[in-house]
């Protein structure tokens, strides 16, 4: 077996709103981006997992890139901190309400705008989009193989092999370089921040001229992106409407804070369970 | 609103066709495939356009026949032996071709929101640059009247656009999703929600075979390994009731106690998590979720399962769903009907001893219990 070397590792990591903290979010169930809390998508976490492993076993170097607001660059110093070299953040107004084509659009010109790459890692979808498209619409840009659902992978002879979950089983898929990977949550848990990594960030908090050669601010004139494919303008897709879910979502009956036998009965007294009880 | 004004009708231009990208598996057609027809029926009649269904595969011999019974007036089959499994770049080159053979384009192209169809879709739709919809859980078609100012050139009354309703924000809202700028207008639609029609056999329809032209570059990524789980009879999907157990269980015992919460149940089943099923506690068969069984029992009880949304969409639609987890915050309080927060360790027991007391109870109603 030849010893495979990669040199540069790309991560697609997405800033998203914290659905779990209640700030910011309206009561109909939209969220106020302004006031929301914010985190990195749980899913990007695989994929920077994923990136990281790469690196630790065949080289190279892993650089960050993400789409949103300049708030973004927390995300960015989050991925710096776990071990992430350089990072990217495309920003720039004319980029809201991007649906997922026109955001695939400006993120695969982001990446041919930094060049060389070897691997592209995408999280399986993000909790606000929730639509697993972004990665393969950048792949189809690109024109690259792709393997989703993607939850083992390693690199022989120049070739990823990597395993995709599949309904009822799995498989495996022998992909050439470059190729795109969207990784599945079923892929390890992101490790802690590097000790060194935390360091870099110290370091670059304090020096802004550093931390503009790590991580750099881009925009669409940056790429030579096509405004006109970007945003609300290039968006095939619009949100005509909304509305609220009351049937299934958060009609829940909780049972909480009384003694076991105490929950237990109300169960069975508000179901119609004892009908299916064994006689 | 539109302030009175009438704004100028806009007809994106389509031959009216609904269709359907078919999924087999070891020469059966995926039920979702069916479904999807019968979603696409009520399409096609709304837009007054036929219904038809693009097929990949090898050796198909009577699969295209049965499509037809299902409701399709056309099945397109494409029958080659790189075709006989899914694989990203053969299939996506046979769909983009065939697509692009249209004089006018098909009006809305469907598929299952699977692990194929969620591979393939989004990169049909941004080679067409045209809109795509995940995961779509109710399909519908109806005018639409665009009056941002934003976009100038589109402002209009868009008289057919396909409705492509998702859940949305952790399923606590439905989106109505439209693009009626261009078609096909695209939708993957989730397993095991919309209805298939009642096969007819009388149904007519055309079989048309489609080229498959692959180019050198089709060949960068190879099928090296497929591994299906065959699936022994446990009977998930006839059961009244199901007691499945996750992760929370914290051991492989712990299915021990699942066991003998659903001995007391008529037409009982177990079930689990993936979770579970990957560190080996209780085998494949027993999978609940996107990638196991899709079930609809009359009571689903979920005991230590967070209720991750690959799980959900295997569940949901059952009768009575009751989750036992002691994180108050767990996804599965958000869909379940009746939660307890409580340690399944403490609860279980307690719901046994109750169930017992109850069986003896109806059994014997007159008598006292100490
Ligand atoms: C492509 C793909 C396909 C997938 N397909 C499926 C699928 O088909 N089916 C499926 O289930 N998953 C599937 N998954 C995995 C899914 O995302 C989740 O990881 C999985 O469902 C989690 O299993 P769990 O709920 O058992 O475990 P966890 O998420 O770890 O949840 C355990 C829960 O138990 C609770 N708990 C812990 N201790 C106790 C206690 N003593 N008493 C009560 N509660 C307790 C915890 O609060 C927690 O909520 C898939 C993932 C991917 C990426
Ligand atoms: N704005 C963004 N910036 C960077 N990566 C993104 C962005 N949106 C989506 N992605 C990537 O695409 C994946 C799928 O996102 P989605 O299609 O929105 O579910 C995410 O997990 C990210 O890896």
């Amino acid at each position: 077996m030849t010893q495979s070397s990669l040199k540069d590792i790309f991560v697609l990591i997405k800033q998203v709103p914290d659905q779990s903290a209640k700030a910011g979010i309206n009561p109909d169930g939209t969220i106020d981006r302004a006031k929301a809390k914010r985190m990195l998508n749980p899913f990007d976490r695989y994929a920077l997992q994923a990136a990281l492993h790469t690196k630790k076993h065949y080289g190279g170097k892993v650089t960050a890139i993400t789409m949103g607001p300049p708030a973004a660059l927390e995300i960015i110093l989050e991925a710096l901190e776990h071990g992430v070299d350089c990072g990217y953040i495309l920003s720039d107004k004319r980029l809201a309400a991007s649906d997922t084509l026109a955001t695939a659009y400006a993120l695969h010109k982001v990446i041919k705008y930094i060049g060389h790459f070897d691997l592209i890692f995408c999280g399986l979808q993000t909790t606000d989009g929730d639509t697993a498209q972004v990665g393969p619409q950048i792949a189809e840009r690109l024109s690259l193989p792709q393997t989703t659902y993607c939850e083992d992978f390693r690199i022989e002879e120049n070739k990823v092999i990597a395993k995709r979950v599949v309904e009822g089983g799995y498989e495996w898929v022998k992909m050439e370089i470059p190729a795109l990977i969207t990784v599945a949550n079923s892929y390890h848990h992101l490790e802690y921040k590097s000790f060194r990594g935390a360091r870099m960030v110290q370091h670059l908090l304090r020096n802004e001229e550093e931390k503009n050669k790590y991580i750099k601010t881009i925009t669409l004139d940056t790429i030579g992106a096509e405004p006109a494919k970007c945003g609300l303008r290039g968006s095939p897709t619009i949100v005509a409407r909304t509305d609220k879910v009351s049937e299934i979502g958060g009609s829940c009956k909780i049972h909480q804070g009384a003694s076991q036998e105490q929950l237990v009965s109300e169960i069975i007294q508000s179901t119609n369970i004892k009908e299916f009880l064994k006689l | 609103m539109s302030e009175g004004k009438i704004l100028p009708e806009i007809i994106t231009p389509s031959n009216k066709e609904v269709i359907v990208v078919g999924e087999q598996l070891n020469g059966e057609i995926r039920p979702v495939t069916l479904e999807l027809l019968g979603a696409g029926r009520d399409l096609a009649s709304k837009l007054g356009g036929s219904l038809s269904c693009v097929l990949l595969g090898h050796k198909l011999e009577k699969l295209p026949q049965k499509l037809i019974s299902y409701g399709a007036d056309i099945v397109y089959v494409a029958d080659d032996s790189i075709l006989e499994n899914y694989q990203t770049l053969p299939y996506r080159r046979v769909i983009v071709d065939f697509l692009s053979g249209f004089t006018l384009p098909p009006h809305i192209v469907l598929l299952g929101s699977t692990t194929c169809g969620r591979d393939l879709a989004p990169r049909i739709a941004a080679h067409f640059e045209t809109g795509l919809t995940a995961d779509c859980t109710e399909l519908d078609i109806g005018p639409y009247e665009h009056t941002n100012k934003i976009d100038p050139e589109k402002v209009g009354l868009y008289p057919n656009c396909l409705y492509a309703i998702r859940p949305s924000f952790g399923e606590s809202l439905k989106a109505r999703i439209l693009g009626p700028w261009k078609n096909p207008q695209m939708a993957t639609v989730r397993p095991g929600i919309m209805l298939p029609l009642k096969p007819d056999e009388n149904h007519k329809g055309e079989i048309k075979t489609i080229p498959v032209d692959l180019k050198p570059e089709d060949y960068r990524a190879e099928l090296i390994e497929v591994v299906h789980e065959v699936s022994k009879s446990v009977n998930l999907t006839e059961a009244d009731v199901i007691v499945a157990g996750g992760f929370g269980l914290g051991k492989q015992d712990g299915f021990e106690l699942i066991k003998e919460l659903a001995s007391c149940f008529e037409n009982v089943a177990i079930g689990a998590s993936r979770k579970v099923v990957d560190i080996g506690w209780i085998p494949y068969p027993y999978q609940i979720g996107q990638t196991g069984k899709s079930v609809r029992p009359k009571v689903y009880i979920a005991c230590g399962i967070s209720g991750a949304i690959q799980h959900r969409v295997g569940m949901s639609k059952s009768g009575l769903i009751i989750a036992i987890n002691k994180d108050p915050e767990a996804p599965i309080f958000k869909f379940a009907h009746h939660g307890i927060v409580g340690d399944l360790y403490q609860i279980i027991p307690e719901l046994i001893k109750q169930f017992k007391s109850n069986i003896v109870k109806e059994e014997k109603p007159l008598v006292r219990q100490n």
